[in-house]
């Protein structure tokens, strides 16, 4: 509001009669706000019911049901929400055991997830298990620094994606932890590993010249680490271009989003909210375009 | 519980370049999923065949346990007895063996156990894969090797050894220059970059799965054994 004041009184000194009102109304007008609410999960790890109420430390907490619920009031209330998962969606519970990842991939389904990244466990039933569950997901698996090439999932993932909702244009991509010495060999087979922090910039600045309004990073590569193991906290402060890094794999609880200066000395927001569906995160944006060019080109 | 917090981003160059700014201001909550919310809905509907499947399946009570088992570090009761059900089942079980400790990883064990019924789903959620046992002698000298992959994990279940301020030990010795380690294909093939178990004297495939050594091992107990013994003192 300061900067649209300084831009009048500057207008009104040199030269006012040449600035109307109305002029003035219709540059106001273009300053509109638009509004996107982010839900995400990570690390659920097939924990399709609520724990138990005698579960020695989260009785009774969580359950797909009651998270759909929760997301459905959202969705009511708020005009854009996008639905996100940063990975770990197998592994955990007899579901998967059972049913190979087919439950967890039909219930993120129906529940209007908007796309996820994999995780270290989501390679556990090896790349074709992963491919058999995922028949059953209606939504993208976003993986920026997993070369698949020599793979059977080559084409069955993407790099990036922007989604446009309600005039807001968010542009997601994904990076993920490297998974020799984590997770067999056989079953990452070719999977090829790429740097997260090269991959991370060169996919933000890809999707801010793309004009995206907000630039997500969906990572399971893990909150912080006391080593100097690439971390979110690590990626957010060497990368350039991010707003939100929606992190998992550490299994971390962040009451609030953790704010970190990035490259270019701008706050982008870390966040993870525990394991298993305990709970859910919520993040709302209001973007104000303020229209300057335009203000400018009036004082002129 | 809501978190609200409050964040205001810019985005875009400064006035002097001419471009437009954008100003993000954020909110951010923590939803919590507790009981509260109603969950009989479509959703549930959808799940209730599989888990009435399953319930069929893993409901079995294995065991009854007096006591909550939590995994921690450097030591924690889950540890201790997944660890302990370990070394007990295969001591002296496989000929040509004679494991004197076992060895797994805190990350690897992915459940608490409850007090209350423990059943087979319980186990399951403990140990999720398909991991198996494997029987590798190693050297002696690998013993400051794990000694200083613990200092730096700060603590691994161990059953039949203890670590004290950076040394690790056998709590007995079988003699000679080599010592039989029990524990799961994952370690051995390299997870958790426990680099110790290259280059082995000998390896024994069981082809029997951590899961179900520990489903008999807590219905052989059926009040299942707790100790907060503190092995590892770092």
């Amino acid at each position: 509001m300061k900067r649209r004041d300084f831009i009048r009184t500057t207008a009104l000194v040199t030269g006012g009669i040449l600035v109307s009102p109305s002029l003035f109304a219709e540059g106001e007008s273009r300053s509109r706000t638009k509004k996107i609410t982010i839900l995400h999960t990570n690390d659920t790890h097939s924990n399709i019911d609520p724990f138990p109420e005698n579960h020695a430390k989260y009785p009774g907490l969580g359950g797909v049901a009651r998270r759909y619920e929760l997301i459905q009031q959202v969705r009511n209330e708020a005009e854009n929400v996008l639905l996100l998962d940063a990975g770990d969606i197998f592994q955990g519970t007899p579901y998967f055991n059972r049913y190979k990842g087919i439950l967890e991939m039909k219930l993120m389904t129906e529940l209007g997830y908007d796309a996820a990244t994999m995780g270290n466990h989501d390679f556990d039933i090896g790349i074709d298990g992963f491919i058999h569950a995922k028949q059953y997901a209606a939504f993208p698996f976003i993986c920026s620094n997993y070369n698949f090439t020599d793979t059977n999932l080559d084409g069955k993932t993407e790099p990036y994606r922007i989604i446009e909702k309600g005039g807001v244009k968010v542009g997601l991509f994904g990076v993920g932890v490297e998974l020799k010495g984590l997770v067999p060999d056989d079953k990452f087979g070719e999977t090829v590993y790429l740097d997260p922090i090269e991959t991370a910039q060169e996919y933000a600045a890809l999707l801010k010249k793309k004009g995206c309004d907000l630039i997500i990073c969906l990572s399971h590569l893990g909150y912080s680490y006391e080593s100097d193991k690439i971390s979110d906290l690590k990626l957010a402060e060497a990368t350039s271009g991010i707003h939100l890094i929606i992190g998992g794999h550490t299994h971390t609880f962040l009451d609030k989003p953790t704010e970190v200066v990035n490259k270019d000395g701008i706050t982008v927001l870390v966040n993870q909210v525990g394991w298993a569906g305990v709970n859910l995160g919520r993040i709302d944006f209001e973007i104000e375009s303020k229209g300057i060019k335009q203000d400018a080109l009036i004082l002129q | 519980m809501i978190n609200k917090l409050f964040y205001i981003l810019f985005i875009g160059a400064g006035l002097a370049a001419c471009s437009s700014v954008s100003e993000i201001v954020v909110d951010a909550d923590l939803v919590p999923v507790t009981g509260e919310i109603d969950s009989t809905n479509r959703i549930d509907s959808l799940i209730a065949p599989y888990r009435s499947e399953l319930k069929e399946e893993m409901g079995t009570v294995l065991a009854q346990s007096a006591y909550d088992f939590v995994k921690d570090r450097p030591n924690g009761a889950l540890n201790n007895w997944s660890a302990d059900a370990l070394l007990t089942f295969f001591k002296d079980s496989i000929s040509g063996s004679d494991p004197i400790m076992a060895l797994l990883n805190t990350g690897g064990l992915r459940s608490t156990i409850n007090k209350g019924a423990v059943t087979l789903g319980d186990i399951f959620k403990l140990m999720p894969f398909d991991n198996e046992v494997v029987l590798v002698k190693l050297p002696k000298d690998r013993l400051k090797d794990i000694a200083k992959y613990i200092s730096i994990s700060g603590g691994e279940p161990i059953a039949g050894a203890h670590y004290d301020s950076g040394q690790f030990f056998l709590n007995e010795d079988a003699g000679g220059d080599t010592f039989w380690v029990v524990t799961s294909d994952y370690l051995f093939n390299g997870g958790d970059k426990m680099t110790f178990f290259n280059d082995p004297a000998e390896v024994i495939w069981t082809s029997v799965l951590l899961r179900d050594v520990f489903v008999y091992v807590a219905k052989k107990q059926g009040n299942l054994i707790y100790s907060d013994q503190e092995r590892i003192k770092l």
